[in-house]
Order: structure tokens, then C-alpha cells, then sequence
């Protein structure tokens, strides 16, 4: 089949001209001044107050929505796995579906739900509890990840369990293995490899998003992504991608591990 | 047993918890209340006003159209890129799969960022087709990773059984891979479609005047509150495409027997997955045809055209619609919610706008970066409409009124629930009160929460002294623990709602929000304010300029600046429309008309240089991350 090769020659000229040749440009940038000269100011940037406390707050506010994100997936995949559904497809389709609700409306639509006079609250109130009060702190903030991003650990996970092979959970159990015992041995080590994939999907966007803290935070907390995009759009080119190269970093470690728990380089395990 | 409810409520549960937001913007759709935060009966008003409205329906129509090309042109790419990929060695294949996780992992502001980086590098216009290489760019990876799995699986032995057998490299292709390989296809197809459907923030970097797809045209409406149509128009997608889903899950009996009947399951498998994605892209591009012939009516053709950048919600596009009419004129109208964002898409010139209304400071910046060009006043004759002491106070930034024509003005004030104070508000004061703790509402823009700080302070708001300035920061960064939310055009919304006592606001947005809740009080605090004038500009690389000039005396005309009025509440500098205003109290208003005191305790924003606009920015930065 290897005269096939060429049929690849169109994604490589465009993988190049438009990711390899963009990224190398952030990176051109970032390492120089308005004027062109080379500096490392503006990746040093980061260790300035402000910006590192946003980076860490974005590091602290992401990883707690991924565990979440794994915490609530996991289970839910199971769930799903073991049901009998007529078409695998069903079930991806029903976490895209709400995408086709624009995500800033859906967003939005959160803070409706979580307002002081919000939904939930009017509800609570009708109900006689006391109402709740997370809009435009870092909680709602990881709520609108958790909401956003929760697909994107479910997928994954779901295509591992439905691939795994039954004779071997088959087989734990007849050599003696209750059911705990199959999971922590059997079951979650084979669905490792969708739990990577599935952490890296939530919590790169997660570290990187601006959209969300704008409008679940009240513009009271600012991420990282926030600050990137205020340097770009006050023209502040070069110190915006000084701090790209940073969350760069972040993303190439990802992709890292990634590719370790992935070594067939197959890409089964994203979608 | 209690397993199996357990994991049905927990199944119920989630649902819930994901669909919830999309229950709420249906029930908006229904909302006779322009206001997100108010019920105001039900109606099925928007419904029909959405399809009456251009603007709404030309985003849908680009929306449409880049999913389906982008989603075609990556799925082609990308199928094709699998197969090679597949007959590749180890490792190859692994820098390509590499390269191929970029996009997906990379940040969105990053992919978008670079690629707008890009198209300025090469002095690419950005336009539709910066967006579409965009999205086919960040889709193509969606193919390549549904497709690959079902490559993998496929047997080799088959393929080079179908060629010992003498077919040719095509047919064994058709005949054997194909079939096993394009549900991998179709999802990836539909996972594309959906990615570039819901795409915001690579959009956003990479759009040229005029192309505005959903997510755009809803991030400009965020902050001066959604158009109900908005929700009709959603609630009309998602419901389509559920009836969509549930037909197609009304099928497996069918599919049984197919299998039952045929021995040959796996092929008939695959055949019947086939039919279950064949109607979803039917669907779609019956949408987008019927979406296009309907919408795409207006296209602009060639010379005749004028391309605006305008505030958010700042014309009545009524008036557009009239404008065109009259002189044949194809207007791209295009929106931004910052003066610092316009500033820097007209500095880079990726966008060629010929006519563009920024305010007061920003505009004497651009005077001063000699991005203006002069205007030409034989061509402007209706500047008699405007008052004599507009024009004056328009000379503080722009000496000689050479290059700009006061389109709004206003002050910037306290808003504030009668309900919800003690007694009438009069100062600055209000808004560092300990006792309104999380019932303020700040503005989120550097030049006006510093300029209040100063006032309230006594300061100039165009200080450059640093003392003054670290002064007004601590304050700010005292008031930050009192402050519900930061927020521009959104205290409308959350004002109207009673969701806080005291907004900052525009003059102009109080007369809409006083019209919503009557509850409701405007004050310029006593400590003086800033006073702000919108004006129209042409930039320096327009290519249309006379058509902006023709574009700019219209909108001086009395009757289209009233009409103006009426729609977006600002106070007008045409005192020929305000002697039409009919309704007194409005044409007396003081909010929209404050009296010369008022006026002469207020000050107007001053451009101050780069360094300090630098050090104004990290200053509120600091307050912001605190």
C-alpha cells in the first residue's frame, strides 16, 4: 500500500502552512520587541505578579475541574457502556448535542440559572431553602468548565469501555475476583489510556479559557487566557505571545503524556 | 434493584445538569421581556421578527455555509491523510499524529492568535476565507481521529485479496476499504460540522469586516444583552437536529431483521450506519441551501460598497436599510465593543474600514498615529444639524473638527434601585460603601473605573501623576471586595433584574433601563464626571471615501439622527432632531440633555501616550487580579 503515501502530501502542505508556520511566528514574537530585537522580556512577563497569579489560579481552577470532570465521567460511562443502546453513535450524539447550542448562549445561560434573582434561587425560595450564592466567584467559574468540558471526558472514556474485551473481565472473575477487584485490576487499568486522553481534552481548554471566567466570573478573576487576550486586543502583540509560549509549555507537556499512554500512535482513544 | 435506580438517577441526573442552560434559553425564546432577566408573558413574537431579521440571518447563512465547506474540505484532507498515515512506518506516522494532536490541544486563543498572526505576516485581507482555512484547519484533526480507529481495524488480507483477485487499486478501494471505513468518515464529517458550528474564540481572531457566523454575532450582543431572536433561532436549530436524532434511533428494528435476514452481518452493518448518517447530511445541506437562498440575497457586488465599524447596538438598522436604498450603496456593516479593540484592527490594516465611530480619546490617538484621513466638508453639508457646541467641544481632541463629526455624546453616571437604597445618591461616595457590599455593579473599562477613582478623589481623570494614579489604584483595590460583578453593557441586563442597587452606566443606556424598571435613578455624582463624545472617522486606507462622506451626512440628516435616537437611546448632538423629539419629558430629559452645571463639572478623556496607556492598563490589571 505504499503508494499510497501520497495521498498525504495535501495535509502536510497544510499542517505546515497553517499550524507549523503560524506557531514558529507566536514564537518569533514572543521572543522579540515592537522593534524587532531579541528579548526574553515578555516570556519573563509571567513571573510578574499579576500574571503569575492568574497562571496559577488558571492551574488551580483547571485541575479541580478535571477531577471533577473524571469523578462525574467515569461513572456515567460505565453506566452508558453497559447499556444496550442500538447504535454507539446514539450516545455521541446525545453529548454533541448540546453544541448545537451556541456555547456562548449556553454559557450564558448559566448565569441566568445561578444569579442572585436566578432561576435556581427562585426556585430555592419557593421551596423554603436558602438560596445559593457562586455567580461570579471561582466556584461558578468551575461550574461553567465542569458543565463545558464534561463531554469531553465522557467520550473518550465510553470508547475504551465499549472496546474492552469481555473474556478478560470474564476471566477475572472466574479466577476468584470480586468485583472491586475487577475494576481496580482489570477494568480501570485497560480504560487508562481514555482517561488520559479524556484529562488532556479538559483541562488544556480549561487552563486556556477567557470566555468563561468573563462571564461566569463578573470579571472579577482573572485567568491566564484573560490576560492574553487583553494584551492582543490593546495591540500588545509581543507580550501576549511571550505568554502563549508559556501555555505552550503547559499543552507540549500534555501532548507528552499523551503520546506515552498512546503508543500505537493510533488516536483511537480521543473520540 | 437499587443499583440499577441508582444508576438511572444518576443517568437523570447528569442529563439535567446538561441540559438545563438549553431549557432555560428555549423558555427565553418565549419571552415577551426583551430582558434575559425578566418574564415578561409568553409570545411567539421573535420567532417570526427572526426571520425578518438580516443581520441574524446572513450569520446563520455564513455560520452554515463555513461548517459545511469546512467540514467537507477537512473530511476529504483528512481521510486521505489517514489512509497514507495507515501504510506509513512507525515513525513518521508518530510526528505526524503529533502534529495532528496540535491543534486539538493547543489552546483555541493560541491556534487563533497565530493564524491572524499569519494572515497580517503575508497582508492576507482577513475575510470568509481566513475563517474557512481556519476552521478546515482545526477540523481536520476531528477526521483524521475518527477515521484512523476504523482504519486500523480493517483487514489488510481482504484489500490484497480484492487486488490478487484483479481489481484495480480504486475498485478493491471502493469495494472492500470504503464500506468498513465511512462511519469513521461520517462521524468524523458531523464531529467537524459541529466543532466549526460552535466555534468562538479562532473565529474571533481570524473574521474580516462583515463576516460575522453565530458565535460572533452573539459575543458582540453579550454585553449589550442578547436579541431574542437569538433564542428563537437556537431553540429552532436544536430542536431540528433532536427530531433528527430521534428519527433516527426509530430504525433498529429494522436493522435486526437486516441482520437476521443477511449472514453477511458486518458488511450490513456498515451499510446500515450508512443509512443512519445519510438523512443528518441530507439535513444539513437542505439547511444551508434554504438558509442561503434566503439570506444569501444580499451579497455585495464589487465597487459600490461601504464598509462600517460601529459600536455594538450603536444604529438603527433601519437606517442602514434606508441608506442603501437611497444611494445604491452596499453597506458591510461590522461591530466592536472596545475603543482599544478597533484601534488596534484599523492600526494593523488586515481590515480596510472606510468609515468607523470610536470615541473622543481614541480618536485623537489616531490623529495622532496619522491613521485619519481629512474630511471633506463640501461632501457634508447636513453638519448645519449639528450644535455649534458639540462641534467646540469636539476640538479637544480633534482641533479644527478636521477629521471627526460628534455622532453620540453622553456622561457617565450612577444608576441606581430606589428600593434597594437608604436616600438619593449624589456622590462618587456611594460606590465605596461598605454597606452596599456585593450590591455594586463596577465598569469594566481601564479609563473609566480609574477615571472615577480620580474624580471622586479630586483628581483630573486625565491625571499622569503616578501618586494620583497609585492613589486611585488602592482605592479601586479597596472597593474590589464590595463589587458584585465588573461588567460594560451587561448592568443593564442585571440592573433591570434587580440583581444589584448601583450600576455604573453610560447616560444613554439609563433612559432604555429607566423605560424597563422604573425603579430606577440616573445621577452624574456631584464630584464631576467624564463627559464622552462619539464621533465618525475615515480612516486613513479607506477606499470608498466619498461613500463614507455620502454614509456620514446622512446619518447628520435630522430625521435619520431622530430616527437614530428613538432606536438607541444616546443623546444626540443633532439639535435639529432634538427640536423633533415629540415627546417632551424625553426632549427635557435631563439624563439624555443634562444642564450646562452638569456639563461643566465633567471632563473629557484625553488620549495620554502609549506609556501611560501601558501603565493605566497594568495599574487596573492589578486590581483586577487581586
Amino acid at each position: 500500500m505504499n503508494k499510497k503515501k501520497w495521498l498525504a502530501t495535501p495535509y502536510i502542505i497544510w499542517m505546515a502552512a497553517f499550524i507549523i508556520i503560524p506557531l514558529i511566528l507566536v514564537v518569533y514574537y514572543g521572543v522579540t520587541t515592537d522593534s524587532g530585537s531579541f528579548t526574553l522580556e515578555n516570556v519573563k512577563n509571567i513571573a510578574n505578579h499579576d500574571n503569575m497569579k492568574a497562571l496559577l489560579l488558571s492551574l488551580k481552577l483547571s485541575l479541580i475541574s478535571t477531577v471533577i470532570c473524571l469523578v462525574l465521567a467515569y461513572p456515567l460511562a460505565m453506566i452508558l457502556s453497559k447499556m444496550q443502546m442500538n447504535s454507539h453513535s446514539f450516545i455521541v450524539l446525545i453529548f454533541i448535542l448540546p453544541m448545537w447550542m451556541n456555547f456562548l448562549l449556553r454559557t450564558l445561560a448559566w448565569q441566568t440559572l445561578l444569579e442572585k434573582n436566578g432561576v435556581i434561587n427562585t426556585l430555592l425560595g419557593y421551596l423554603g431553602i436558602p438560596g445559593i450564592d457562586i455567580i461570579n466567584t471561582p466556584s461558578a467559574i468551575i461550574l461553567g468548565m465542569v458543565y463545558n468540558f464534561l463531554p469531553f471526558m465522557v467520550l473518550p472514556i465510553y470508547n475504551t469501555l465499549i472496546k474492552l474485551d469481555l473474556n478478560v473481565i470474564n476471566a477475572a472473575r472466574d479466577l476468584g475476583a470480586n468485583s472491586t477487584q475487577t475494576f481496580t485490576k482489570i477494568i480501570f487499568p485497560l480504560s487508562l489510556p481514555g482517561v488520559v486522553s479524556g484529562i488532556t481534552m479538559v483541562f488544556v481548554p480549561a487552563l486556556t479559557t477567557f470566555v468563561i471566567s468573563d462571564i461566569l466570573g463578573g470579571g472579577k478573576i482573572l485567568l491566564i487566557g484573560n490576560i492574553i487576550e487583553q494584551d492582543f486586543r490593546s495591540s500588545r502583540w509581543n507580550v501576549g505571545s511571550g505568554l502563549s509560549l508559556v501555555l505552550m509549555v503547559f499543552i507540549l507537556l500534555s501532548m507528552a503524556i499523551l503520546a506515552k499512554y498512546d503508543k500505537d500512535s493510533e488516536g483511537t482513544n480521543i473520540w | 434493584m437499587v443499583k440499577k435506580i441508582t444508576q438511572k438517577l444518576y443517568i437523570a441526573l447528569m442529563f439535567i445538569f446538561l441540559y438545563a442552560p438549553i431549557a432555560v434559553l428555549i423558555v427565553l425564546s418565549f419571552n415577551k421581556s426583551k430582558s434575559r432577566a425578566k418574564w415578561g408573558g409568553f409570545t411567539l413574537q421573535w420567532y417570526k421578527e427572526l426571520f425578518a431579521n438580516q443581520q441574524i440571518m446572513n450569520a446563520l447563512y455564513t455560520t452554515l455555509v463555513l461548517a459545511l465547506v469546512s467540514a467537507l474540505v477537512a473530511t476529504i484532507i483528512g481521510t486521505a491523510a489517514s489512509i497514507a498515515m495507515n501504510s506509513m512506518r512507525r515513525s513518521p506516522r508518530t510526528i505526524m499524529m503529533g502534529i495532528t494532536n496540535i491543534p486539538m490541544l493547543n489552546a483555541d486563543i493560541v491556534t487563533g492568535i497565530s493564524l491572524m498572526l499569519i494572515f497580517v505576516a503575508i497582508n492576507y485581507t482577513l475575510g470568509f476565507t481566513s475563517v474557512l482555512i481556519a476552521h478546515i484547519t482545526f477540523n481536520i484533526p476531528y477526521v483524521i481521529l475518527s477515521v484512523m480507529p476504523k482504519l486500523k481495524q480493517t483487514n489488510k488480507s481482504t484489500y490484497e485479496a480484492a487486488l490478487d483477485l484483479g481489481a484495480s487499486h480504486m475498485y478493491a478501494f471502493r469495494t472492500v476499504i470504503l464500506p468498513d471505513i465511512f462511519p469513521g468518515i461520517m462521524s468524523g464529517f458531523l464531529l467537524a460540522f459541529t466543532m466549526s458550528l460552535d466555534d468562538f474564540i479562532i473565529t474571533h481572531f481570524t473574521k474580516g469586516p462583515g463576516v460575522n457566523t453565530l458565535s460572533t454575532k452573539i459575543y458582540t450582543e453579550v454585553r449589550k444583552g442578547i436579541k431574542p431572536e437569538m433564542y428563537a433561532l437556537s431553540t429552532l436549530l436544536f430542536v431540528s437536529v433532536l427530531t433528527l436524532l430521534i428519527l433516527i434511533n426509530r430504525t433498529p428494528s429494522e436493522e435486526k431483521i437486516n441482520k437476521r435476514l443477511k449472514k453477511k452481518a458486518v458488511q450490513k452493518e456498515s451499510n446500515s450506519k450508512f443509512r443512519i448518517f445519510k438523512p443528518a447530511i441530507i439535513l444539513i445541506v437542505i439547511a444551508a441551501l434554504i438558509v442561503g437562498s434566503f439570506a444569501g440575497m444580499k451579497t455585495t457586488s464589487g465597487k459600490n460598497t461601504l464598509n462600517v465599524y460601529n459600536w455594538g447596538e450603536y444604529i438603527d438598522p433601519e437606517v442602514i436599510t434606508m441608506f442603501e436604498k437611497e444611494t445604491g450603496i452596499d453597506v458591510v456593516y461590522d461591530e466592536f465593543e472596545m475603543n482599544e479593540e478597533m484601534y488596534s484592527k484599523v492600526e494593523t490594516g488586515a481590515v480596510k474600514y472606510d468609515v468607523v465611530c470610536p470615541s473622543d480619546y481614541t480618536i485623537q490617538r489616531m490623529i495622532e498615529a496619522d491613521l485619519l484621513a481629512e474630511l471633506n466638508y463640501d461632501n457634508i453639508p447636513n453638519i448645519k444639524y449639528i450644535g455649534k457646541d458639540y462641534l467646540q467641544s469636539a476640538e479637544a481632541f480633534d482641533p479644527g473638527n478636521k477629521y471627526a463629526i460628534p455622532y453620540c455624546w453622553g456622561t457617565v453616571g450612577i444608576l441606581y434601585n430606589k428600593t434597594m437604597v437608604d436616600e438619593p445618591i449624589d456622590s462618587w461616595s456611594a460606590i465605596f460603601d461598605e454597606k452596599y457590599k456585593n450590591n455594586i455593579l463596577m465598569i469594566n473599562s481601564v479609563r473609566d473605573a480609574m477615571g472615577i477613582a480620580l474624580k471622586y478623589l479630586g483628581y483630573s481623570l486625565n491625571s499622569t501623576d503616578r501618586d494620583e494614579l497609585e492613589e486611585a489604584t488602592n482605592l479601586l483595590k479597596e472597593q474590589k471586595p464590595l463589587v458584585q460583578s465588573y461588567v460594560v453593557d451587561q448592568v443593564r441586563d442585571k440592573m433591570i433584574g434587580n440583581n444589584a442597587a448601583i450600576g455604573i452606566i453610560y447616560s444613554g443606556e439609563a433612559i432604555y433601563t429607566r423605560r424597563e424598571n422604573p425603579d430606577l435613578e440616573y445621577v452624574v455624582p456631584k464630584e464631576g464626571s467624564n463627559i464622552w463624545i462619539d464621533g465618525w472617522v475615515i480612516p486613513k486606507n479607506s477606499e470608498n471615501k466619498e461613500n463614507a462622506e455620502k454614509f456620514i451626512n446622512f446619518l447628520c440628516r435630522p430625521d435619520i439622527a431622530l430616527l437614530n435616537f428613538d432606536y438607541i437611546t444616546y443623546s444626540t448632538p443633532n439639535t435639529a432632531a432634538r427640536d423633533l423629539i415629540e415627546d417632551e419629558d424625553i426632549r427635557n430629559s435631563t439624563i439624555a440633555f443634562p444642564d450646562s452645571a452638569t456639563i461643566s463639572n465633567c471632563e473629557t478623556f484625553k488620549y495620554l501616550g502609549d506609556a501611560m496607556t501601558a501603565y493605566y492598563d497594568d495599574k487596573w490589571r492589578e486590581v483586577l487580579s487581586q
